[in-house]
């Protein structure tokens, strides 16, 4: 049986419009024009135990409201969720001592308490027995690697270092589902890649099923082997991020490099659509069937050609041509 | 350690973390008992009556001074953190956890009582300086009820600020309507000046409001210018107020939950 289902899942906010001005705030208290807005709009997927999925799509997309709906913060206008074989809005002890959410927006650890103390109470909410803490924690602290920090008042750490702890506080239950709500947003480059490895790590190790929103593509091309593209509260895509690619790219990239001075645009226009034009370096779009052929024809049309790399097109781009096109 | 005792012990370090807030709250206290006490001294001075409303002026320094220890005890200052919590959406933190949210900010504010070692050092100083005044009541009895009556003062004070708190669910920021409720809490719990002060009918009243309960009626307990019975029916009002109060809190959660839902998404 899966782990997470989703089926039709719908969730609409109520919303009432009011005109600029007095006379508009006069009229909106006699009368108010209600509006609704389609946050989830019949989404369906399932997870299996041990997936690592990501969920991605533009601000307003939906992610949001899909993991307030899985973790039981509010409920469907319609359709069903299942997580763990509990209906998560029903808010059960049951279901709660099972999963996690991490903000990277928020904080969950008091700020005014070292980490060691949240850590502790953190082990009386969840009603976790003496061993199961200690080993638990004593593992997540050396891996995470701060054993030094745990005196500290949380909001005197670093952002990294904050997420760490956040991190061990809601994995100390061991929770069998995961859900991480842009957990590397505003860490530097080794911060971000430190915890996307962890993650990637103790979800292979512990079989935790994890399900991750995220604006950072290294995130998801490191992490996910499924992605879940959502837009306007739409599921547009479910699947892997290979085929995602020669989805909804039909283009390849040929990378020329010149050995002496450039080649210009008329030039290079004829073989494909010229997406770069530099002094020594260009890159042409082709057809993805027409990749070899033109790179053979380059070669052969007495170019100054030093050397030619095809490849596939930037993951970042392809997505944002996916948004674009849904928008 | 159970879950609500952790949480206790978590909320009492917390409490104790800011020892110059704490110390800072003292000062502007000290100081306000001080003027209280000192501008009732000149008034019957000024007067030239001794008995002013039944009141003698050491009866009115006792009353302040043990009016106000008691009111410190049950204070509760919960609206504001709650009103953060629902603002900034940290109420999220506590909903996706077995945990009572109520339940959670209760053990957060008995926690509070740990900084009462700081307020009881502040009544002794000021309680040493008008030692000679003072009237002093060993009697078990009424000091048993006024126990009973902090506890239960304790806890409507407490469901007051959460309930004003939860008011962020419709309007974000309860400053204003916080500071209202103060204001005449602070007229009706006879913190300003006695109730008897006043025309009969605000005294009857402030029988049935609970803010009587938390200063007017146990200093006129200490004072025995109440009887026992008349204490008792505080008590049993009180409990009536504990009961009202769980309904409303049980309704406006519910309600301000679905409204919490549909913010800032």
């Amino acid at each position: 049986m899966s782990i997470i289902e989703v089926h039709n899942l719908s969730r609409t906010y109520k919303f009432y419009r009011k005109e600029p001005g007095f006379v508009g705030s006069m009229k909106s208290f006699f009368a108010r024009n209600i509006e609704h807005a389609r946050a989830v709009d019949g989404i369906s997927f399932s997870m299996e135990e041990g997936e690592l999925v990501g969920f991605l799509g533009p601000n307003g997309a939906g992610k949001t409201t899909t993991l307030k709906m899985l973790t039981g913060l509010i409920e469907p206008t319609s359709g069903t969720a299942s997580v763990l074989g509990h209906i998560p809005h029903r808010r059960e002890k049951q279901y709660q001592k099972q999963f996690s959410l991490v903000m990277g927006q928020k904080n969950q650890l008091w700020e005014d308490l070292p980490a060691y103390d949240a850590f502790l109470l953190n082990k009386a909410i969840y009603e976790l027995p003496d061993k199961e803490f200690k080993d638990q924690f004593e593992e997540l602290v050396e891996v995470l690697d701060v054993g030094k920090i745990l005196n500290v008042q949380t909001r005197k750490l670093s952002l990294g270092q904050r997420l760490k702890c956040e991190l061990i506080a809601a994995l100390l239950h061991n929770p069998k589902v995961l859900f991480l709500d842009e957990p590397t947003i505003g860490l530097d480059v080794v911060a971000q890649k430190n915890i996307r490895e962890f993650i990637k790590k103790y979800n292979r190790e512990r079989n935790t099923t994890v399900l991750l929103t995220s604006h950072y593509m290294e995130d998801i091309k490191e992490l996910c082997e499924r992605i879940i593209i959502i837009n306007k509260g739409k599921i547009i895509y479910d699947g892997s991020l290979d085929k995602l690619v020669k989805k909804y790219a039909p283009h390849k990239r040929l990378t020329v490099t010149f050995n002496k001075e450039g080649v210009g645009r008329e030039i290079l226009s004829r073989f494909g659509k010229l997406k770069y034009l530099g002094p020594h370096r260009s890159i042409i779009s082709v057809l993805r069937k027409d990749a070899p052929s033109v790179a053979a024809s380059l070669l052969s049309a007495g170019l100054p050609v030093d050397d030619i790399l095809i490849d596939e097109p930037d993951v970042n781009e392809v997505i944002r041509h996916i948004f674009e096109k849904a928008s | 350690m159970h879950k609500y005792l952790a949480l206790i012990r978590a909320n009492w370090q917390r409490a104790l973390t800011y020892r110059s807030t704490i110390l800072g709250y003292r000062v502007g206290e000290i100081a306000e008992m001080l003027f209280i006490l000192v501008l009732w001294t000149s008034v019957y001075s000024a007067s030239g009556e001794n008995v002013l409303r039944g009141f003698t002026l050491r009866e009115m320094i006792t009353y302040f001074l043990i009016g106000n220890l008691f009111n410190m005890v049950v204070r509760s200052f919960a609206s504001e953190r709650i009103a953060n919590d629902i603002k900034h959406g940290r109420l999220s933190t506590y909903l996706v956890r077995p945990i009572s949210y109520l339940a959670a900010n209760f053990m957060r504010q008995f926690a509070s009582l740990a900084t009462l070692i700081s307020v009881i050092t502040q009544l002794i100083l000021i309680t040493l300086f008008f030692l000679p005044v003072i009237i002093f009541n060993t009697d078990a009895l009424y000091l048993g009820i006024i126990a009973l009556m902090a506890i239960f003062a304790f806890v409507i004070e407490f469901m007051i600020s959460y309930l004003v708190g939860l008011i962020a669910f419709w309007t974000d920021e309860t400053d204003g309507i916080s500071s209202s409720i103060d204001r005449i809490k602070r007229i009706f719990s006879g913190g300003l000046f006695p109730i008897s002060f006043l025309p009969e009918v605000f005294a009857q009243i402030s029988f049935l409001l609970p803010f009587g309960y938390s200063l007017f009626v146990p200093a006129q307990l200490y004072l025995k210018k109440m009887d026992i019975s008349t204490g008792l029916y505080g008590i049993f009002v009180q409990a009536v107020w504990i009961v009202i109060l769980y309904g409303i809190i049980a309704f406006v959660w519910k309600r301000g939950l679905k409204r919490y839902e549909s913010v800032g998404i």
